[in-house]
């Protein structure tokens, strides 16, 4: 708290000429998330509270910094050991006396999430600093995206930003080239990215070339000289392309990625996927997403898989999953929605009824409740528990 | 009384061209009460789509939603048109839970964009996506976006001649062409007379003509940069008993915009 009254009155101080001079905007939100989970008969409960400070200024016709400051404390059970949602086959693969390198903790966090420049000239837009990077055309799951990974039950969610250097360089209304440097220590280590964007037949389209150093863990051993996890980072090359557009009156898209690996296996990611609108405003979406990286059996699942899952190291565990969303405005200030993630490999299915009201202009309440109706094992196993989330997010 | 009329001439000389300005004006409007009574529908809505569809403008509005409680929601924004529609920006000023949020509508609204400031990411949207509410609104972004709607995806018929909101206004039916997307399976337009500014408009449902869904009432006309304006609108939705009102809050025609505002680079500004 001390590290963070430092902060913002340092950035207040420095910024007050600025904010005279080129009408500094400060927006942001205070968003308070209260969550519940019920599993073998206990029930768990833990809440969140978030700032965010958005600064923004234009400080000529050509350049602009935006930057935002996060700070979020965590109450009640904030300590969780990824065992206890793991079956007791999976159980036995943990080397003796290692349980509690498994556990997670959650402290209060204040960071910088976005921090960047941006400087326009008449034929491209250079970014520079902390900046979130969004990529393909994906829903809830993005092949062509290394820098994100969605969380299934809220992908509309804000992703964190990335330090790297943009290049946007314009060709069309529609279409434009992007390079992307995201340093790491070394070269060989740093992410390379080229991106061309454009339209064909009426589709959006773009090729994606990504070089990039994958960190990936072995979760069954230790690193002596760190006490963490076994680091075993590995080169990775993925070609991609992305498309949206409409076909037969349906909102349509579609991504598929392929990944070279230096050592372990390749494997591509697929997805695809439809949306459509009724006349009485119903809005439905069904999103298929195949990634050869998942196991097409559940009792292929590793502690590994587990791990990477849950660390975000990979996007899936199983390899074939479906999402569908059916959405209706109830009222003009609530809106209903009924979620389901399907994993067809291992036949194991997650519903999610959503709600969204809007409270006032400003104030908005989200929550949802997740039934996991899978058996033990599977990716959305009953065992692992169900719950849900309030989320109250006041703009200012 | 030509003997009245050569007197006075030869008293003042600007007489005659007193006369001739009140026969003028006389012709004109005989003129076009005639004409006015030989348009036929297509040409008054074509008309109608020529006010509505100036080269080029820029706007800000205030968006107020009246909901079924009673409570208010409001939105500010601005958007930029150019070459008669066909292409438009649109972007949230207020509140701050939509502020950045931006649209770009191409190809009279058949290309739609939406940019989302928070996860900064551009969307491709299809075209069915112009049903949806626009911010939980009584409009759709369809009953905003294509400036020649009325044109391409309806065929006009001349009704009878009506008053309306206090001014002397042809009366229109539209019905959807057969091949048409639009949600809408007929309307009934009030045009003023004067000035082919639309007054007001019934909405009947896609799939029953006869079930009369929205009303739209406009009003507070003038003449913004030589083109006849309603700087405000009120859509009212029959079946959900709400109502939307946009005020303009400042309007500008045929400015100079560049192609370049209208580009996925402008959206993500």
């Amino acid at each position: 708290m001390r590290k963070l009254t430092i902060a913002l009155i340092l950035l207040s101080v420095s910024l007050t000429p600025l904010h005279a001079q080129n009408e500094l905007e400060i927006f942001g939100y205070l968003e308070s998330q209260m969550m519940g989970l019920r599993m073998q008969d206990k029930f768990f409960q833990w809440y969140t509270n978030k700032l965010r400070v958005d600064l923004k200024s234009e400080l000529s016709s050509h350049i602009m910094f935006a930057a935002n400051f996060d700070y979020i404390t965590h109450h009640g059970k904030t300590r969780w050991n990824i065992l206890e949602f793991l079956s007791p086959e999976i159980n036995e693969e943990v080397p003796p006396g290692m349980e509690e390198y498994y556990a997670m903790r959650f402290s209060d966090e204040t960071f910088l999430d976005n921090a960047y420049v941006r400087l326009s000239f008449s034929h491209a837009d250079l970014t520079l600093g902390k900046q979130q990077i969004s990529l393909g055309t994906g829903y809830v799951w993005n092949p062509t995206d290394i820098f994100n990974v969605k969380d299934v039950l809220d992908p509309t969610y804000e992703q964190p930003g990335h330090n790297a250097v943009r290049l946007d360089i314009p060709l069309a209304t529609l279409s434009g080239l992007t390079l992307l440097y995201a340093p790491e220590s070394s070269w060989r280590e740093s992410g390379k990215l080229i991106r061309w964007k454009g339209t064909l037949f009426g589709f959006d389209i773009d090729v994606t070339a990504i070089e990039t150093w994958w960190r990936f863990h072995d979760y069954n051993r230790l690193d002596p000289e760190t006490g963490s996890f076994w680091e075993a980072p590995e080169k990775r090359r993925l070609l991609g392309v992305s498309t949206a557009g409409e076909l037969l009156g349906l909102g349509v898209w579609g991504e598929l990625a392929t990944n070279w690996l230096e050592r372990s296996e390749d494997f591509y990611e697929l997805v695809c996927g439809i949306n459509y609108t009724f006349d009485f405003q119903t809005f439905v979406m069904l999103e298929y997403y195949r990634n050869t990286l998942g196991r097409p059996d559940s009792r292929d699942y590793t502690l590994n898989d587990w791990m990477r899952f849950y660390a975000s190291e990979q996007k899936a565990l199983s390899r074939d999953q479906v999402y569908v969303l059916v959405q209706h405005p109830a009222t003009d200030l609530l809106e209903l929605g009924l979620q389901s993630v399907a994993s067809i490999s291992d036949r194991s299915v997650a519903l999610v009824p959503t709600l969204q009201y809007s409270l006032s202009d400003n104030v908005d309440v989200f929550a949802y409740l997740n039934f996991n109706l899978g058996r033990e094992g599977t990716v959305f196993a009953r065992t692992t528990g169900s719950g849900g989330l309030l989320r109250v997010r006041v703009y200012f | 009384m030509k003997l009245t009329l050569v007197f006075r001439w030869k008293q003042g000389k600007s007489f005659p061209v007193k006369i001739g300005l009140v026969l003028g004006v006389l012709t004109v409007m005989l003129v076009v009460a005639l004409l006015g009574q030989s348009l036929t529908g297509e040409q008054i809505i074509q008309r109608v789509n020529e006010v509505l569809s100036p080269e080029t403008s820029w706007g800000r509005a205030k968006m107020t939603i009246v909901t079924t409680s009673g409570g208010e929601r409001t939105f500010v924004y601005e958007s930029w048109s150019k070459n008669k529609g066909e292409m438009n920006l649109m972007r949230y000023l207020e509140p701050g839970r939509v502020k950045g949020q931006a649209v770009l509508m191409l190809n009279h609204a058949d290309d739609i964009w939406m940019f989302f400031p928070r996860t900064q990411r551009v969307r491709k949207m299809a075209t069915h996506a112009k049903k949806q509410k626009m911010q939980g609104s009584d409009f759709s972004y369809e009953d905003l976006g294509s400036g020649d709607a009325f044109i391409e995806k309806f065929t006009a018929r001349r009704l009878e001649d009506e008053n309306k909101e206090g001014f002397q206004c042809f009366c229109l039916e539209l019905t959807r062409r057969p091949e048409s997307d639009v949600s809408y399976s007929r309307l009934i337009l009030w045009v003023i007379k004067d000035s082919f500014v639309p007054i007001a408009i019934d909405y009947y449902v896609e799939n029953d003509p006869s079930r009369h869904e929205k009303s739209l009432i406009a009003s507070d006309v003038r003449t913004i940069d030589g083109i006849p304006t309603a700087m405000k609108v009120v859509m009212q939705n029959r079946d959900d008993d709400t109502q939307t009102a946009v005020e303009l809050l400042e309007v500008r025609y045929n400015l100079v915009l560049e192609d370049t505002l209208f580009t996925e680079r402008a959206l993500k500004r």
